[in-house]
C-alpha cells in the first residue's frame, strides 16, 4: 500500500490541474451563454 | 385565400423558404402559429445609431482589441431563434471589417469585434436593420456585474466541489475499514482530509461566514436573537464539525466529519448559483429598457443649422428637430410645425393626436407624419417618462414573505441547537462523560440546515426556471409568492385586453371596393391608413393623383376608377346619405369607440369600415376565469372613456369599474387606494404608462411580449402574445409555494430526527455522511418534480 503515498498526491496534483483548466473556461466566459452554442451546431461552417 | 404570412425574423422566412422547397409545408404551417405571436420589432432609431459612431462613444463603450479592431457588446432586439443566430453571425462574411460577430440569444445580446474604419457602427446596424433587428448601445455596467459575480461564484463552485469530491474519496477509504485499523495510512488520509478541507472551509465557505457575521452583528445591536440569519447556524455547524475533526487529527483521537462538511458547502453554494443564474434573464431586462430610450438630438443651432448632440448636452430653451417616425426626445412645447404624435408608450391612447405650435409634447411619444420643431423644457431624468422609469427602478430586490420566515428561522435554530447541545451535554455527564465532545459535535453537523438552506431557493429557482421556459418571467420571489395571495386586479387596455394596434374590425360592403381603397391607403402614412392597407393581402397597383385631405380622408384614381376614403360626413358632401346597411355600421363603430371609415367608388358608396384597437380573443376567457374566482376586476385605460365603457360592456363589467382617460400617475393612486382598502392587487398592463401602477401593485404582470417599457416596472412579465399566460404565471406561483412548503417540511423533519439521534449518541461520521446528502437530496427532488405550468394559448 506504500504506493498511495505516491498516488493520492498525483491525483490532487491532476485534480488542480482540472480545477485551473475550469477557472480558466469560466473566466473565458464559456458558462455565460449554455443556450446559443447548442444551437450554433446547426449552422453552416464558415467557408474557409 | 391564403393566409398571410408572420415570421418572427427574416431568418425564419428564409428557412420556411428552403422547407417547401424540401418538402417540409406541413411542419411549418405548424411552426406558423407560433411565428405569428410574435411582434415585429422596431426599426432601430437613426440618431442612436449615429450616436454609436462618436468617438466618446467608441472610448466609453468599447475596448481595443490587437490590430485596431475594437470589441463591442451591444443589445440586439427582435432575436428569437436559431435562425436569427445564423444570420447575425453571418455577418463576417457579408460585411468587411467585422472580424466576429457571437450571439447571445437567451439575453438578446451581440457581441462584435469590428473595425471602427472599414465597419463603423451604423453600417453594422444597417445591416442588421436590413433582417428587422435593432442594435442598440448598452447603458450602465449591471450587466457586467452580474456576469462578474456569477462567474466568481461558478468558480468557487467548481473548487468546493472538487476539493468536497477528493475529500469524499478519502473518506470512503476511511469509512471501508481504514479508519479502524489505523495506521500510519490512516492518519495520513485524515491530514490530507484536512489540507483539502481547510482552502473548501475558508474560500468556499466565505460567503456563508461573511452573512453569518453580518447578522450576529446586526442581532447584536439590535439585541434580538431573532435578527439571526439561517447562516449563523450553517456557519455554526461548518465551524464546530471542521474545529473538532482537527483536533481529532492532531491528537489522533476521536471521529473526523471532513466529508460532511465539505459536502455541505458545496451543496449550499451549488444552490446559491441556481438561484442567481434563474434571476439573470429578468435583471437583463432593465437594460434592454435603458437602451430603448433615444440618446441623442439634433439641436437647431442660431444660425439654422442642425447638429446631432447627446441629451444630456442639451439645455432648457434650446430647439431640437424631431423628424416624422421619430421618438421625441424631450418634454417641451412645439415651436413650429403640425403633426400627429402617437401617445400609446406614455398614456396608453391608442389613436394618434393632432399637434401644433405651441402644444406640450412628452419624452416617448412618436412623432407619426411631419417634422416638428420642439423647445427644450425638461431632459432625461427629469422628463415625465424619465421620472417614472427612476421611479421604477429604486425597486429593491424583494424576498418572498416564505424565505424571509425561512430566514427569520435562524434565530430560532440557534437557540434550540445550544438548548439541545446543553442536555446532550448534561445526559451524557451521567452516561460517559468522555464522550461529550464526540456527541455535541455530532449534534451540530447533523443539525446544520442544509436542506434547510436549499428549501426556499432551490424550489423557487426551479419554478421560475420551468416558467420562463413557458415565456413567463417572475422578477423576485416575493412576486412569485404575492401571486397566491391577491384578490383584486386591474387590467389596462391598450395592448392588454386589446391588440394595442389599429386594424379593421368590421366592414361591409364589396370586396372589390375594400381593395381599391386599401390600394389607395398604401400611399398613405396614418395608423389608420396602414390599418386598411394590411386588411387586404391582394391590392391593386395603379393608383395615381392621390390627394389626402388632413382630417379627412384621402381621393385618388386606382384602376381608371375615382376612390374616395375617409370621414363619413367628408364622402357624405359628394356622394349624399349613406344607404342604410352602411349607416347602421357607421353609427355603430363611431359609439363603440372605433373610427367609422367611408369608402365611395366614382361617388358611389360601396363599404363602410370600423377601424379600431381589436379585443384580445383571450380576453374574455381571462376576465370569466378571473370571475370564477372571486377576484375584484376593474379596467384602468388612458383612452377615452367611451371606449373603455363599450370594452367593459364587451366583456360583462360593470360600468363603475371601468375608467377611461386616467393618467399614469392616476393609475397608481388608484391601486394605491384599492390597497389602502385592505387588497391585495394585481396589475396586467403593457406601457410605460402603466409602469407606476405596476410599481405600486402587489404584482405587476406586464404583457404583450417583446422588450417594451414596463418590464423594469413589472414583477412578472409575459413573453408570449396573449392572457392566457396570465393564468399560467398564478398556477406557477401557487406551484411553487406549495413545493417550498412542502421542502420546509421535509427538511425541518429531517433536523427534529436528526438532532434526537445525535442527543441519544447514535450518529456516527457514517450516518451524517448518508443522513445528510440524503436529505438535501430529498428537497432538491421535491424542487425538481414540482408540476409544469401550462401555457397552452389554447
Amino acid at each position: 500500500m506504500i504506493v498511495l503515498y505516491l498516488l493520492v498526491p498525483l491525483a490532487l496534483v491532476l485534480a488542480g490541474a482540472a480545477v485551473l483548466a475550469f477557472r480558466w473556461a469560466v473566466r473565458d466566459g464559456q458558462f455565460d451563454d449554455t443556450e446559443t452554442p447548442a444551437l450554433r451546431i446547426l449552422l453552416d461552417d464558415p467557408e474557409s | 385565400m391564403e393566409r398571410e404570412e408572420v415570421f418572427c425574423c427574416t431568418g425564419c422566412a428564409l428557412v420556411r423558404a428552403a422547407l417547401r422547397e424540401a418538402g417540409f409545408s406541413e411542419t411549418v404551417d405548424r411552426l406558423r402559429a407560433i411565428g405569428g405571436e410574435r411582434q415585429r420589432p422596431v426599426a432601430p432609431d437613426p440618431l442612436g445609431v449615429r450616436e454609436m459612431d462618436t468617438a466618446r462613444f467608441l472610448t466609453e463603450h468599447t475596448t481595443p482589441l490587437d490590430g485596431g479592431l475594437r470589441e463591442a457588446d451591444l443589445v440586439l432586439d427582435g432575436v428569437h431563434c436559431a435562425a436569427c443566430v445564423w444570420l447575425v453571425e453571418r455577418m463576417p462574411a457579408e460585411l468587411a471589417g467585422v472580424a466576429e460577430a457571437r450571439l447571445d440569444l437567451p439575453r438578446g445580446r451581440v457581441r462584435l469585434a469590428f473595425d471602427p474604419e472599414a465597419a463603423p457602427l451604423s453600417s453594422v446596424a444597417d445591416w442588421l436593420a436590413r433582417f428587422g433587428y435593432a442594435l442598440r448601445p448598452t447603458r450602465g455596467d449591471e450587466g457586467r456585474q452580474r456576469t462578474e459575480a456569477e462567474r466568481k461564484l461558478l468558480v468557487r463552485l467548481g473548487v468546493a466541489w472538487a476539493l468536497a469530491g477528493n475529500v469524499m474519496l478519502l473518506a470512503f477509504a476511511l469509512y471501508s475499514g481504514l479508519g479502524e485499523t489505523g495506521g500510519a495510512l490512516a492518519s495520513a488520509a485524515k491530514w490530507v482530509s484536512l489540507a483539502l478541507a481547510v482552502p473548501a472551509v475558508i474560500y468556499g465557505g466565505a460567503p456563508f461566514f461573511q452573512r453569518a457575521w453580518a447578522s450576529i452583528g446586526m442581532a447584536w445591536r439590535a439585541r434580538d436573537v431573532r435578527r439571526l440569519h439561517l447562516d449563523t447556524p450553517i456557519a455554526l455547524g461548518i465551524l464546530v464539525g471542521v474545529g473538532h475533526s482537527t483536533w481529532a487529527t492532531i491528537t489522533s483521537r476521536g471521529d473526523v466529519w471532513f466529508d460532511s462538511v465539505v459536502v455541505l458547502i458545496a451543496a449550499l453554494l451549488t444552490a446559491r448559483y441556481v438561484q442567481l443564474r434563474s434571476r439573470r434573464l429578468a435583471g437583463d431586462a432593465t437594460e434592454r429598457l435603458l437602451a430603448l430610450l433615444p440618446a441623442m438630438a439634433r439641436r437647431v443651432t442660431e444660425a439654422g443649422t442642425v447638429e446631432p448632440v447627446r441629451l444630456d448636452e442639451l439645455r432648457r430653451g434650446d430647439i431640437v428637430e424631431v423628424a416624422a417616425t421619430e421618438a421625441v426626445p424631450v418634454d417641451g412645447t412645439i415651436a413650429s410645425g403640425a403633426s400627429r404624435l402617437d401617445n400609446a408608450v406614455l398614456t396608453g391612447e391608442s389613436r394618434p393626436i393632432p399637434v401644433a405650435e405651441g402644444a406640450s409634447v412628452a419624452a416617448g411619444a412618436t412623432n407619426l407624419t411631419a417634422p416638428l420643431r420642439i423647445r427644450v423644457e425638461a431632459v432625461g431624468e427629469d422628463s415625465r417618462v424619465g421620472r417614472l422609469l427612476a421611479w421604477v427602478r429604486e425597486a429593491e430586490t424583494g424576498r418572498a414573505p416564505v424565505v424571509l420566515w425561512a430566514d427569520r428561522l435562524g434565530g430560532v435554530f440557534v437557540l434550540a441547537v445550544l438548548a439541545l447541545a446543553m442536555l446532550t451535554t448534561a445526559l451524557w455527564l451521567v452516561l460517559d462523560a468522555s464522550q461529550i465532545g464526540l456527541h455535541v459535535a455530532a449534534l451540530l453537523v447533523i443539525t446544520c440546515p442544509c436542506a434547510l438552506g436549499m428549501a426556499t431557493p432551490l424550489a423557487f429557482a426551479v419554478a421560475s426556471g420551468r416558467a420562463a421556459r413557458a415565456g413567463i418571467f417572475v422578477k423576485s420571489d416575493a412576486a412569485t409568492q404575492a401571486l397566491t395571495e391577491i384578490d383584486a386586479v386591474v387590467l389596462d387596455k391598450t395592448g392588454t385586453l386589446t391588440e394595442g394596434a389599429m386594424r379593421v374590425v368590421r366592414h361591409v360592403g364589396d370586396a372589390d371596393a375594400l381593395a381599391l381603397a386599401a390600394a389607395l391607403e398604401a400611399h398613405v402614412a396614418h395608423p389608420i391608413a396602414t390599418a386598411i392597407e394590411q386588411a387586404v393581402p391582394n391590392r391593386p397597383e395603379a393608383v395615381t393623383a392621390v390627394h389626402a385631405e388632413n382630417g379627412a380622408g384621402v381621393r385618388g384614381t386606382v384602376d381608371g376608377r375615382e376612390v374616395q376614403v375617409g370621414r363619413p360626413d367628408w364622402v357624405a358632401e359628394a356622394c349624399g346619405p349613406a344607404p342604410a346597411p352602411l349607416a347602421t355600421l357607421l353609427r355603430a363603430a363611431a359609439e363603440g369607440g372605433s373610427t367609422p371609415v367611408a369608402v365611395a367608388v366614382d361617388d358611389r358608396w360601396r363599404a363602410a369600415l370600423a377601424v379600431g384597437d381589436g379585443l384580445r380573443e383571450d380576453a374574455p376567457a381571462l376576465i370569466q376565469s378571473l370571475r370564477a374566482r372571486g377576484f375584484d376586476l376593474h379596467i384602468l385605460s388612458g383612452d377615452h372613456p367611451e371606449t373603455v365603457a363599450h370594452l367593459a360592456r364587451t366583456l360583462g363589467l360593470a360600468g363603475s369599474r371601468a375608467h377611461g382617460a386616467v393618467s399614469p400617475e392616476e393609475k397608481r393612486q388608484r391601486v394605491a387606494a384599492l390597497q389602502a382598502e385592505g387588497r391585495r392587487v394585481m396589475v396586467v398592463g403593457d406601457g410605460v404608462n402603466d409602469a407606476a401602477a405596476l410599481r405600486q401593485a402587489d404584482v405587476g404582470v406586464a404583457v404583450g411580449g417583446g422588450s417594451t417599457a414596463s418590464l423594469v416596472a413589472a414583477d412578472v412579465f409575459l413573453t408570449r402574445a396573449g392572457l392566457a399566460p396570465v393564468l399560467a404565471a398564478m398556477a406557477s406561483g401557487e406551484t411553487a409555494v406549495r413545493t417550498v412548503r412542502r421542502a420546509l417540511t421535509v427538511s425541518l423533519g429531517y433536523n427534529v430526527l436528526g438532532a434526537a439521534a445525535a442527543v441519544a449518541g447514535l450518529v456516527t461520521p457514517l450516518v451524517a455522511a448518508i443522513a445528510m446528502p440524503v436529505s438535501s437530496l430529498l428537497v432538491v427532488t421535491l424542487a425538481l418534480t414540482q408540476r409544469v405550468p401550462h401555457s397552452s394559448t389554447a
